[in-house]
């Protein structure tokens, strides 16, 4: 067989035009599957992101008895250190605890009933794998169950921490099943379109077949179709996401962050998981399109 | 020289419908030939194997001297390309011009466009319909679409033409007209191959009829008439 793309592309866009129902209910099927599927994809990864980063926000507080030596406080702060699980280490001295508090009780009555220094120093540990929270608490506690030397307390919101873990986990495993259905969803949807669009159609097969058209010439057109529907549908709700992140999801996860003190919430902002997400999408959307046709088609061309 | 020959044919369908059983017959080039018979007789059933539309279930059957009893899947399109084909229902494409359904035809077994701009008007002329190029098949009567279903299957000049019952939906006066085309298209040399039940037609042409029982052919007779 001769390639003729004039012929072919010719051929596409005269039927695409002639059918113009079939194709428009293929287009907004592709692009509404996709769009949800996209919409979903963009919320759970935020929802996400904000768990990390409340997980994050995960740290040890160690506080110190007062009559610390400074050669064990020096010691304990080189040990810990050197932990593998460890980020960072922020030694809190007792001063700095008053201050610390005097500036975020500002104007309060409690400052004035203060006397002398009550507050203890203490280290603050950020780890880098927060759900190791609970081993790393329990160094600081002997065999007798007692705190080591040196320390009085150690604080990393027992109750809460393992809660959000659980949590984060749930939602993750839940959002991977939401996008497997919905994307399941999509697939079944845009191929039972373009088989109905292409058995709508089964005469001009059957035509093809008996003038002697081969197999390939009846079929290429049809997976151009399929192509151009899958394209066309994903650009339509590409542009869909890119409003509706833009102009609700930002606006309203900013005013979100700003009530609840989380800094790290602008994950839409980074533009590269939208752009993994848009030119994935269209790369699914078209390789749907090509597929579903090819694979419907195979009823109509065996004649 | 054997146009169409058919070796012992035999055809059981899928649901154990046996269409024909031990059919033999030679059309040489240049004949014509009515294929007769009551429905379900077997008739269509021989269309369907000469298109390779169908495999015979037994027995060999060839055009022009080649077995396509057991042709490659690749190599039927080939085949269909030396046979034309017409049908009761026209088969035409209705969101396609008169011209565009001719050239259709040509445009999947890739000719080139300036051979069919040539082609397309010249088969056209043939069969009378040069004023309808750029008709929708919706836009002409019944006639009228049997004859551009003729044009789209002779416009390839195959040297066999096979008619299923094309008089099949129109009145008399149009099928005389079709009948009258056909001849000419017989005279130019094509092997054409009709089957019908339309007694009248057979009976004025006085053509070689074939006729076929139960999947048998229990006649055979050179310018025969439709029955006793």
């Amino acid at each position: 067989m001769i390639f003729r793309p004039r012929y072919f592309f010719g051929e596409t866009f005269t039927s695409l035009r002639r059918n113009f129902l079939m194709f428009f209910t293929a287009i907004t099927t592709v692009a509404i599957t996709l769009f949800i599927v996209g919409f979903f994809l963009i919320i759970i990864y935020d929802v996400q992101g904000v768990l990390a980063s409340v997980k994050s926000q995960v740290e040890v507080a160690v506080y110190l008895k007062d009559n610390i030596t400074v050669e064990l406080k020096t010691y304990l702060e080189n040990e810990i250190k050197g932990w593998n699980e460890v980020a960072e280490v922020i030694y809190v001295s007792k001063d700095a605890a008053l201050e610390k508090f005097k500036t975020e009780n500002a104007g309060s009555e409690i400052l004035k009933e203060i006397q002398g220094n009550p507050l203890p120093a203490s280290f603050e540990i950020r780890l880098k794998s927060p759900e190791k929270v609970d081993q790393i608490a329990l160094r600081f506690v002997a065999k007798d169950g007692s705190y080591i030397e040196g320390v009085d307390e150690v604080i990393y919101g027992q109750n809460y921490v393992q809660k959000i873990f659980s949590i984060t986990a749930i939602a993750g495993s839940i959002a991977f099943l939401i996008i497997i259905i919905l994307l399941l969803a999509a697939v079944v949807l845009i191929f039972n379109t373009i088989r109905l669009s292409i058995h709508s159609r089964r005469k001009e097969i059957e035509v093809m077949k008996l003038v002697g058209a081969t197999n390939w010439f009846v079929r290429i057109p049809f997976i151009f179709e399929g192509f151009f529907e899958g394209f066309v549908g994903r650009a339509i709700s590409a542009v869909l996401l890119y409003f509706i992140t833009n102009y609700l999801l930002i606006k309203g996860e900013t005013a979100l962050a700003d009530t609840m003190h989380i800094k790290d919430l602008a994950i839409l902002g980074s533009s590269n998981i939208m752009l993994y997400i848009y030119v994935g999408m269209v790369i699914i959307g078209s390789l749907l399109g090509v597929l579903s046709s090819a694979f419907a088609l195979k009823r109509y061309v065996r004649i | 020289m054997n146009m169409i020959e058919f070796k012992n044919v035999a055809k059981v369908y899928e649901d154990k419908t046996v269409a024909l059983k031990n059919v033999n017959l030679t059309i040489k080039k240049g004949e014509f030939v009515f294929l007769v018979g009551p429905s379900g007789s077997g008739k269509s059933t021989i269309i369907k194997l000469l298109i390779r539309e169908i495999a015979a279930t037994s027995g060999s059957i060839f055009v022009a001297g080649r077995n396509i009893s057991n042709l490659k899947f690749s190599r039927v399109p080939q085949l269909r390309r030396n046979i034309g084909s017409v049908f009761q229902d026209f088969k035409l494409l209705p969101n396609k011009t008169v011209f565009e359904n001719i050239a259709f035809a040509l445009e999947v077994i890739g000719k080139p466009s300036y051979m069919i701009k040539v082609q397309v008007p010249q088969v056209l002329k043939l069969v009378g319909l040069e004023h309808k190029l750029v008709s929708y098949p919706h836009q002409l009567s019944a006639g009228e679409q049997q004859r551009v279903s003729i044009a789209r299957a002779f416009v390839n000049r195959p040297p066999i033409l096979l008619a299923d019952e094309p008089t099949g939906n129109l009145d008399p006066v149009n099928s005389d007209g079709i009948m009258k085309l056909l001849s000419r298209i017989n005279l130019i040399g094509t092997t054409v191959a009709m089957a019908t039940h339309d007694r009248s037609i057979v009976n004025s042409m006085r053509r070689r009829v074939i006729e076929l029982e139960e999947g048998e052919v229990i006649r055979d007779q050179k310018r025969g008439v439709y029955g006793i």
